[in-house]
């Protein structure tokens, strides 16, 4: 046996080629080219249900059904004090968001998901600057904002201006919390 | 007629060079956000893609796999796998520095063709069929250079920052390496157990015969994504 393996015949050998270029082939075009292309000449890939995972994949545009808003904010901090200020937002909703302080103010973007416990919540950016600008997008329902500490003596003064999909606005100071009506301007 | 195959080679070699010099394609990959919000170097986790990349990539495995096959001896299993690590370290380095845009399909499809090639070559295709006998050695270098194209274009799927460039390449590399190691120890014990058997040479015709399949399936999804993205 073991010289069949050794010397195989040629037309062992063209056999095989053969086949392994057969098999190949009826894999491609039944099975990989309809689920990764999309490329389905012999419909098995709509049989199979595979033409939807050639569609799966990151999507440029998200359309959305929630109704469309933008809120303009500005918090006065005297020394040392701090401000939270988070939107209630469903998952995949998106943010642009636009702040700017006065002088530097130590921040951390957070959120807080639904159903879970009490004070837990999910840091997405801790930085320190004047400023910061950039795109949200809500990976789970719940409360989504900023956390702002002022870390010297003066007076800061910080302006937020976001708009996209959210439906409620809260602000937190030392144990107070405020509704705020979002403020839809043009 | 040896050198007739060693032309085609050639010729091959060529088209991707030429591919590379005006072609740019980048890609998004899974581990992109991350790895482009890193500034400066970053050993750890470019050691870790890298490892990953290779333990997870079945093409190079295969090829591995072929190369590795009828190979008894360590000393003879690390002379070839140093001549792929020398290949695909070659023009990882290059392909990255010199930001050269191979397109990856094109360089996927060879690799595809690489692992066909070794496997008709562990059948005795060459020898009986075409009554060649190309070298064992220089092919798996060859071979070992598009590989790197292929690991280079993983890379380039990422922006990746001028700053630490260097360092997190090379520390791509060296997972790379750490990869093929893990993975070919597997391989070398799972051969080995197997070789000891009878079953080893009567199945290995038919072993050699599957991963050329696995080859054709490889290149011809890869040549078929090239066609419909275009050059």
């Amino acid at each position: 046996m073991a010289q069949s393996a050794s010397s195989p015949s040629r037309l062992r050998i063209v056999k095989a080629t053969a086949l392994a270029l057969l098999v190949a082939a009826v894999l491609l075009v039944t099975a990989i080219l309809p689920a990764e292309y999309g490329v389905d000449p012999l419909r098995t890939g709509r049989f199979l249900g595979l033409l939807a995972l050639a569609d799966a994949g990151p999507r440029a545009i998200t359309p959305r059904d929630e109704r469309y808003r933008s809120d303009t904010r500005e918090f006065v901090l005297g020394p040392y004090e701090f401000v939270e200020y988070k939107y209630r937002m469903e998952q995949g909703g998106g943010m642009l968001y636009s702040w700017q302080a006065t002088s530097s103010v130590i921040s951390d973007f957070h959120s807080e998901p639904d159903g879970a416990a009490p004070g837990y919540a999910e840091s997405f950016d801790k930085r320190e600057g004047s400023q910061a600008h950039g795109v949200y997008q809500a990976p789970f329902p719940g409360v989504h904002g900023w956390y702002w500490e002022n870390p010297a003596l003066r007076d800061v003064r910080i302006r937020l201006h976001t708009s996209g999909f959210y439906s409620a606005a809260k602000e937190y100071t030392g144990g107070n919390i405020i509704d705020h009506a979002i403020s839809d301007e043009q | 007629m040896k050198s007739l195959g060693w032309r085609a080679l050639l010729v091959a070699t060529c088209l991707v060079l030429i591919e590379a010099a005006v072609t740019a394609h980048p890609m998004t990959g899974k581990n992109a956000t991350f790895v482009q919000g890193i500034q400066g170097p970053a050993v750890g986790p470019f050691l870790y893609l890298g490892a990953k990349h290779m333990v997870t990539g079945y093409d190079h495995l295969a090829f591995l796999v072929g190369v590795i096959f009828f190979l008894y001896r360590l000393r003879d299993v690390l002379l070839y796998v140093s001549l792929f690590t020398l290949g695909h370290s070659i023009t990882l380095l290059v392909g990255v520095i010199g930001r050269v845009g191979v397109n990856p399909y094109l360089v996927d499809t060879i690799i595809g063709l690489s692992v066909v090639y070794k496997a008709f070559e562990n059948m005795g295709g060459f020898e009986r069929l075409l009554l060649i006998r190309p070298s064992t050695r220089i092919a798996v270098l060859v071979f070992g250079l598009f590989h790197g194209f292929g690991l280079a274009s993983k890379l380039q799927e990422f922006e990746l920052s001028p700053t630490g460039l260097i360092a997190n390449i090379l520390s791509f590399n060296v997972g790379v390496e750490i990869g093929q190691g893990l993975a070919l120890s597997a391989v070398l014990v799972a051969l080995g157990a197997w070789r000891s058997r009878s079953s080893f040479l009567r199945h290995a015709f038919a072993t050699n015969a599957l991963l050329m399949t696995v080859g054709f399936v490889l290149a011809g999804h890869q040549a078929v994504g090239y066609f419909l993205a275009g050059p």
